[in-house]
């Protein structure tokens, strides 16, 4: 066990990059998730960590930055929000591809237009398709946990891959939670230094990222897919392997909050989820069968388990803290995904899609109230009316 | 620290960019990357920015690089090389590594380099990361069939500046002058140099200068393109020699803050002499012709250099 | 034809060459071969400097410099500058192999 503190997310990011000994650090300012670096130059002008912290030019700079860094074999950590996440976007693919297991924290926030500051998932969802590992921190201390679980994840040489460790903007960010700061000791246990197959040493010269014909691109692809699905049973291993020594016990896949006997439940990833389980307490408190299933790995996401978990429910409500405009199903990508997950099952587990909390609005009580309410009905009915709601406006 | 090599004779024998390469045949750029190599020797890691030294130098799946090699896109050669270079600081300091520095270079081009890729350039450059930044001025975008680059000179033809009835000299725009973007303004630049491949030796001492120089060094190298620039593939080293013969490239050091010419022309030759050799100018009249001459009088007097212009003769 | 993804190289990544690069062999594009007129040649090493293709082997005591045939591309440019013109460029259909 390691020490009890008051911290916001930003600062229990801080220190799991500390714990985790980061070599290089690229920062770039930019709401909510500047705390994290602002904290770490605090650490590195300490003597706390010692890492090269770059001042980075902009968003695609950073990850330009930890590219060349990771390639050379050093730990590397960098992070955005907002429109700066969507301004790296061009390096997502070829660090993934190159399979240089570097990790990128985002803090969550509206894209542009206009301007604001405001939490919402739609920043970090846009990247999900890149081959990194991704999920959502709900509380300071699962961000301090995530981000040295994804290290070990992401550097295990089965898998090979980077990782966003995403957490709330504000909510988690800058909210003070308890959080138990491992010891160097426990850390050093847990997350072994990071070797890759590949890495830039004149005593072993390669040549990384040559041009290929179309003829080998299958099987690039192919190879990161088997790294991707690989992964599954190494981040099983890993949240057990930090049970052990941190004594924190998270499912790797998805927190079922009150489930048994629930007839509906909510689908949630992030922060937005513990609002929601003070909402499912006090439901139950009046006999109301409901209960909260909280996403915490989205990629890869978990087919099996999804489709395990909601098999015992009646009706579930997904809720979406992101914009797909003109996705299928109208409502969001966790409704669209979930669908696909449960396909087998017919119509037996009904969903509805819910978009809520977008700009920086908290999804309040009451709206998860109508959430429950519209469940109880499509249970009551056996129907479906209407498969998504944007809320608060529609409901 | 990296030696002044005295003559041709005396040039290392060692290759670092072998031969097996899709480059055209007589192509300036790969010569230049030779001579670099050649330069730098074996604890070097090369970044290659998309662009033809890319592109034509890794098809496919392979490359001619005896040393590591990696790419990276076309946007961002300095500030992957700002990350390379971190990682070794920090390695070497935390004692995860025992190698030692590396040379750590970018093969930039001129797209790369003034264009798409000046903004993580600059950076690099402000950050004062232990880099030699290369741009090799082939004269535009020649890996995607010859577009216009902010260095193509000014009367080009490429196919994005074509010349016609309503745009008689090809390319309106005066090119940027990247060195001297870089030559003022980035308080850790510790050298700075123009180069051409058809001035090997001057060429390598530069490459090893700027590698000796332990911060940020920039060195542009002129790079003559048989292919963007149409013309016979035998003669890229004679097209290098007569655009600094007429004053169109200048070859120079940044010594304290002042240029100091590395080569200087007895006479200046009309820089009729450098373009009637290439069919990207076969368009020109005399109007434009003389504005160009202008243009090139203008970049010698910035480096010190006051000619009487020599009067067109076509 | 699709390459199988097991013959595929961890993420595309090869090993640096040594000497040559097999994986893209030039010589076939040759039109155009350069001979060396011994005699003539006065080991100024200009040719060797002044190839893209780094195809120049230079000779030493005992023997003159060669021309590596596996790469060569034909540019010429060697013929171009020598200066004392001990390289000729003969048409490649000239020769048997």
């Amino acid at each position: 066990m390691g020490v009890k503190k008051r911290m916001s997310g930003c600062v229990a990011t801080a220190n799991a990059i500390r714990l985790a000994d980061v070599d290089v650090i690229c920062s770039y300012p930019i709401r909510p998730y500047t705390g994290i670096m602002s904290e770490l130059a605090r650490m590195v002008a300490d003597g706390e960590l010692d890492a090269e912290f770059i001042l980075g030019e902009g968003e695609h700079g950073q990850l330009s930055v930890v590219y060349g860094a990771a390639a050379a074999g050093a730990r590397a950590f960098t992070g955005s929000s907002g429109v700066g996440v969507m301004y790296a976007m061009e390096l997502y693919s070829p660090i993934s591809g190159e399979r240089l297991p570097l990790q990128m924290c985002i803090a969550d926030r509206t894209l542009d237009p206009p301007g604001d500051f405001g939490s919402e998932q739609t920043d970090a969802m846009c990247c999900r398709d890149q081959g990194w590992i991704q999920g959502w921190a709900s509380t300071p201390q699962e961000a301090l946990d995530i981000s040295l679980m994804y290290y070990r994840i992401g550097e295990d040489p089965r898998v090979l891959l980077p990782q966003y460790a995403c957490q709330d903007g504000y909510f988690v960010s800058h909210i003070l939670g308890e959080v138990d700061v491992p010891t160097q000791a426990e850390v050093n246990a847990f997350l072994p230094p990071y070797k890759n197959h590949h890495v830039l040493d004149v005593k072993n010269p390669m040549i990384i990222g040559a041009q290929i014909e179309p003829q080998m691109g299958p099987g690039l692809q192919y190879q990161r897919y088997l790294a991707v699905e690989g992964s599954r049973k190494v981040i099983e291993e890993v949240h057990a392997e930090f049970a052990d020594i941190f004594g924190r016990k998270y499912d790797p896949w998805i927190e079922e909050y009150m489930t048994d006997g629930a007839e509906t439940v909510i689908f949630i990833q992030g922060g937005h989820a513990e609002t929601g389980k003070t909402v499912v307490n006090r439901l139950r408190n009046l006999g109301e069968k409901v209960g909260l299933i909280r996403l915490r790995t989205v990629r890869p996401f978990p087919t099996k388990q999804v489709r395990e978990a909601l098999s015992k429910f009646k009706a579930v409500g997904v809720i979406d803290n992101s914009v797909s405009f003109g996705i299928a199903c109208s409502a969001g990508i966790l409704l669209t995904e979930v669908r696909a997950a449960i396909y087998d099952m017919g119509d037996k587990v009904k969903t509805v899609g819910f978009v809520a909390g977008l700009g920086g609005e908290m999804i309040t009580h009451d709206e998860f109230y109508k959430v429950f309410k519209k469940l109880k009905e499509v249970v009551k009915t056996g129907r479906v009316e209407k498969e998504s709601y944007w809320l608060p406006f529609e409901l | 620290m990296l030696e002044e090599i005295k003559s041709i004779k005396k040039a290392p024998v060692e290759e670092y960019y072998v031969p097996g390469h899709r480059t055209c045949a007589g192509c300036g750029p790969a010569l230049q990357y030779r001579l670099v190599a050649k330069a730098a020797g074996p604890n070097t890691i090369f970044l290659g920015p998309t662009g033809c030294m890319y592109v034509a130098n890794t098809s496919y799946a392979c490359g001619p690089w005896a040393t590591p090699w990696m790419h990276t896109q076309i946007t961002n050669g300095g500030a992957v090389a700002s990350g390379v270079e971190a990682a070794f600081k920090a390695m070497i300091r935390k004692h995860k590594t025992d190698a030692e520095f590396p040379n750590i270079i970018v093969m930039a081009g001129d797209g790369g380099t003034s264009d798409i890729g000046i903004q993580a350039l600059s950076a690099a450059f402000y950050r004062g990361h232990n880099i030699l930044f290369i741009c090799y001025d082939n004269e535009s975008y020649a890996n995607t069939g010859i577009q216009a680059s902010p260095m193509t000179p000014y009367g080009a033809w490429t196919t994005f500046t074509p010349a016609g009835p309503v745009v008689p000299e090809g390319k309106k725009l005066m090119p940027k002058d990247i060195t001297k973007i870089m030559a003022h303004g980035h308080p850790e630049l510790k050298y700075l140099a123009t180069a051409s491949l058809s001035y090997p030796i001057d060429l390598m001492n530069k490459v090893r200068k700027g590698l000796n120089a332990n911060g940020p060094a920039f060195l542009y190298i002129h790079a003559p393109c048989p292919k963007g620039w149409s013309f016979p593939a035998d003669k890229t080293v004679e097209i290098g020699k007569l655009a600094v013969e007429t004053g169109m490239i200048q070859l120079y050091e940044l010594i304290d803050g002042e240029y100091k010419l590395t080569y200087k022309p007895t006479k200046y030759k009309p820089i009729t002499e450098y373009i009637k050799y290439q069919g990207r100018f076969s368009h020109l009249q005399p109007e434009h012709i003389e504005k160009l001459q202008q243009f090139a009088n203008q970049r010698l007097k910035e480096v010190g250099v006051e000619v009487e212009a020599p009067t067109i003769t076509t | 034809m699709t390459v199988p993804y097991e013959k595929i190289p961890f993420a595309g990544t090869v090993p640096s060459p040594q000497k040559e690069n097999e994986g893209m062999i030039t010589g076939n594009w040759r039109t155009r071969r350069p001979i060396l007129d011994a005699e003539k040649c006065t080991s100024c090493q200009l040719c060797w400097i002044s190839c893209p293709d780094s195809s120049i082997n230079l000779g030493d005591e005992t023997s003159s410099l060669t021309f590596n045939l596996k790469y060569c591309k034909g540019c010429g440019i060697c013929n171009e500058v020598c200066p004392v013109g001990a390289i000729s460029l003969v048409p490649e259909l000239d020769f048997e192999d």
